[in-house]
C-alpha cells in the first residue's frame, strides 16, 4: 500500500492564541517524478478542493488494485489560503491581499510573503503542479487550461491530453508576474493553470473530468505506471489566445439574464441574453453576439455595471 | 452649478453616479498640473487635502486672496474611487479590484479598466502629474514625496516641495498603476503619501498642503502672496535604504513613537504583548539607526507582520 500522511509546510501565529496552518497530504509510491495539486490560492474558490479529494480517492483505489500502480510521488496542497476560505474570503484575511500575487514571496517577509516562499520551496523539483481556480464568484468556465505565451513550447504538450475543452495561450502583456505558475515556470518547474466553473460552488462533473485528464497527465510523466487503466480522455482541448477571443462587455447596469447555455455554439447576431432593470418592464439591452463562435465564459452573478464582463466568446480557428 | 465628471456611468439598482473634477484656471491654457486622490476609497487624506486645495485655488482665481495669481490651468480629482470612499472601502466595492491596478485602462472593458482609462485620460496632458495617497489601514507613515525611475527634472523638482523624498521603494512600479501609466508621456510625475488609511490626520494633511502649495509656488503655477517656506530638515532615500521591520512572534503591538522621527539602533520602537496572558513577548527595538518612516498603528500582529519602516542612510 502507498502512504499517505499530512504534513505541516508552514505554520504562523495568529495575534490571539490561534495558528494559521498550511497543511499537504503526501503520497509516496516509488522513487518515480513528484507531481503536485495546488488549490485555494483564492479563498472563495472550491472547485480544486475537490478535485484534491477525488484524485486522493483515485490513487488509494488504484494502488489497492495495482500495488506499482504509483511510480512517484503525489502531493496536494488542497487550502493554500486556510483562513479565506475558512471565512468566505478571495484575498488573505485580514490584508485585502492576493495571495497568488505574492510569489515567489520571501521566508522573512510580511506573511502572504512566507506562504508563498513556503510552498515555492516544497514545490520545487516537481516534474508538474496543477494550480486549479474556479473563476471567480461572477463567472461561469468550461474546463480550460490558461498557458503564458512564453512558457508554451513546454506546456501545451502537457496540456493537450488533460481532458480540457480549451487551452487558452494568454500574450505577454496579460501576464501576472507574481503569481505561483509564472514564478514556479520561471524556476523549470512546470505549472499548468487550470480554471473550471464558478466561485463558491463545486461542479462535480468539471471536477471528475479535470480528475481524468489529471491522471493521464501523471501516466504520461511517469508518476503513475503505464500499465494503470484510468478512464478514457472524453474531451479534445480548442485552442484559444488573443486573436480569436472576443469578450462581451455589459453596455449597461442592471440585471444580466442569459437566454442560452454555457458553452454552446452561437452565430453571429445571436441573441446571447438580455439585461433588465428590476424598477420597469423594459428591456434595457438586448446581448447579441458579435461572432460566431463557442461560449466559454457565461456570466453567473446575475447584476452587472457597466463594463462588466458577461461573456467570452472563441473563435473556432481551423 | 453641477461639477464636471470625468465619467458617468449607470449603477445597477441606484442612482447613476459620477466622478467629479475641479478644473481651475484659464480654459485656454495648457493644462499644467493634474492632481488625483482617492484611488483607494479609504485613504482620507488625500480627499481632503485636495478638496481644501480646490476650494483655495477657486478663491485665488476669483481673486479673493490679494495679490495672489494662479497662472496656469490645474485639474483636481478629490476622489477617484466614489462609491469606495462613501462605503469606507479600499477597492472598487462591486468586484473589489483594486482600481490602482487596472491601468492605463480600457474605455470598453471591465468598469474598473473604464474608470482608470477615464482617469488618464483626464490627466495625462498635464505636464506635472501627482497621485496622493496614505499608507494602508495597519500603518501610519510620515508624510514624504515618492519618485520612480525619475528623470534628472523630476529629481530636481522633487526638492521642491520641502518633505522627505523616497526614490523608488520598491523594486519595480507595478506596470498596472497610475504612476506607471503616466510615465509612458512627457512630463514629470511624483506620489504624495502620509498617514495612514481609514483615518483624517490633520496634522499630516497640513504638513503635505503646505508641500504642495510651497511646489506650485516653485513651478510658477501660483504667485504672490505669501508662499509657505518650511523650515524642516529634509532628506533623500534610495531603494536599498527602505528598511522592513518585520515581527517573527505575533501579539498585541503597542507604540508611542510618532513617526518622522530618528531614532537610534537600539531605541525601543514598541512591545508586543501576550494577548491572552498580557505578558510582554518581545521588546522591539530599532535594528539600525534611521529615520521612522512608517510604524504600525493597528494592534494586532500576526507572525511576519510589518510592525515599522525605517530610512536607513548609507553606511550608518
Amino acid at each position: 500500500m502507498v502512504k499517505i500522511k499530512t504534513e505541516n509546510v508552514i505554520a504562523l501565529e495568529l495575534p490571539y492564541r490561534e495558528r494559521m496552518v498550511l497543511q499537504k497530504t503526501v503520497i509516496q509510491g516509488g522513487n518515480g517524478p513528484k507531481a503536485a495539486i495546488v488549490s485555494g490560492i483564492h479563498g472563495d474558490e472550491l472547485e480544486g478542493l475537490y478535485v484534491c479529494h477525488q484524485l486522493i480517492r483515485c490513487i488509494e483505489e488504484l494502488s489497492s488494485r495495482h500495488p506499482g500502480a504509483l511510480r512517484g510521488c503525489v502531493e496536494f496542497y488542497p487550502a493554500m489560503n486556510p483562513l479565506g476560505l475558512d471565512t468566505l474570503q478571495r484575498l488573505v484575511p485580514p490584508y485585502e491581499t492576493d495571495l497568488n500575487r505574492n510569489f515567489p514571496g520571501d521566508p522573512e517577509g510580511i506573511f502572504p510573503e512566507r506562504i508563498a516562499a513556503a510552498a515555492m520551496q516544497n514545490l520545487a523539483g516537481s516534474a508538474m503542479v496543477i494550480d486549479v481556480h474556479a473563476s471567480n464568484i461572477y463567472l461561469r468556465e468550461i474546463p480550460q487550461v490558461r498557458i503564458n505565451q512564453e512558457f508554451s513550447q513546454a506546456l501545451i504538450p502537457l496540456a493537450r491530453n488533460m481532458n480540457l475543452d480549451v487551452i487558452w495561450v494568454h500574450g505577454a502583456m496579460t501576464v501576472l508576474e507574481a503569481t505561483i505558475a509564472h514564478s514556479l515556470n520561471s524556476r523549470g518547474v512546470p505549472c499548468l493553470v487550470v480554471e473550471m466553473g464558478v466561485g463558491m460552488r463545486i461542479t462535480p462533473r468539471f471536477c471528475d473530468q479535470v480528475v481524468t485528464g489529471i491522471l493521464h497527465a501523471w501516466r504520461e510523466i511517469g508518476v503513475l505506471a503505464p500499465e494503470v487503466e484510468i478512464p478514457p480522455l472524453t474531451h479534445v482541448p480548442l485552442v484559444a489566445d488573443d486573436t480569436n477571443v472576443h469578450y462581451l462587455n455589459a453596455d449597461t447596469s442592471g440585471l444580466f439574464v442569459p437566454t442560452v447555455e454555457h458553452w454552446t455554439s452561437v452565430k453571429q447576431g445571436e441573441i446571447l441574453g438580455k439585461i433588465v432593470s428590476p424598477y420597469q418592464g423594459a428591456v434595457l439591452s438586448e446581448v447579441r453576439s458579435p461572432i460566431s463562435g463557442i461560449l466559454f465564459t457565461l456570466r453567473e452573478y446575475p447584476l452587472v455595471y457597466e463594463g462588466s464582463l458577461m461573456a467570452r466568446l472563441m473563435e473556432v480557428k481551423s | 452649478m453641477k461639477p464636471r465628471s470625468l465619467l458617468d456611468m449607470t449603477a445597477p439598482c441606484r442612482e447613476d453616479f459620477e466622478i467629479p473634477f475641479h478644473e481651475i484656471g484659464d480654459p485656454a491654457k495648457p493644462l499644467s498640473l493634474a492632481l488625483v486622490a482617492g484611488i483607494h476609497g479609504n485613504e482620507l487624506n488625500g480627499v481632503f487635502i485636495l478638496s481644501r486645495l480646490a476650494d483655495y485655488l477657486h478663491g485665488v482665481a476669483a481673486q479673493r486672496y490679494p495679490g495672489v495669481k494662479l497662472h496656469h490651468r490645474v485639474l483636481i480629482v478629490p476622489a477617484v474611487n466614489v462609491l469606495g470612499l462613501n462605503l469606507r472601502m479600499r477597492l472598487w466595492p462591486f468586484d473589489k479590484t483594486d482600481i490602482n491596478r487596472m491601468f492605463p485602462g480600457f474605455d470598453l472593458g471591465e468598469t474598473t479598466q473604464r474608470i482608470a482609462a477615464a482617469v488618464l485620460k483626464a490627466t495625462r496632458e498635464a505636464f506635472y502629474r501627482i497621485d496622493f495617497h496614505s499608507s494602508n489601514l495597519e500603518i501610519e507613515e510620515m508624510p514624504h514625496l515618492r519618485i520612480y525611475d525619475a528623470s534628472e527634472g523630476e529629481r530636481a523638482r522633487a526638492e521642491s516641495f520641502g518633505l522627505t523624498i523616497l526614490e523608488n521603494p520598491i523594486d519595480a512600479v507595478l506596470t498596472v498603476s497610475l504612476i506607471h501609466a503616466w510615465k509612458q508621456y512627457s512630463g514629470e510625475n511624483f506620489v504624495l503619501r502620509g498617514g495612514n488609511a481609514g483615518e483624517l490626520q490633520l496634522e499630516h494633511c497640513e504638513r503635505l498642503f503646505h508641500a504642495l502649495l510651497q511646489f506650485l509656488h516653485s513651478v510658477k503655477i501660483l504667485s504672490g502672496g505669501n508662499p509657505p517656506s518650511i523650515e524642516e530638515e529634509t532628506h533623500q532615500f534610495g531603494a536599498g535604504q527602505n528598511f522592513r521591520l518585520i515581527s517573527d512572534q505575533a501579539g498585541f503591538f503597542v507604540s508611542k513613537l510618532k513617526v518622522g522621527h530618528w531614532v537610534q539602533a537600539g531605541d525601543l520602537l514598541g512591545v508586543l504583548y501576550d494577548g491572552y496572558k498580557g505578558t510582554v513577548r518581545e521588546e522591539i527595538r530599532a535594528p539600525k539607526n534611521g529615520l521612522l518612516l512608517g510604524l504600525r498603528r493597528q494592534p494586532l500582529v500576526f507572525q511576519g507582520d510589518l510592525v515599522a519602516r525605517l530610512l536607513i542612510r548609507n553606511r550608518s
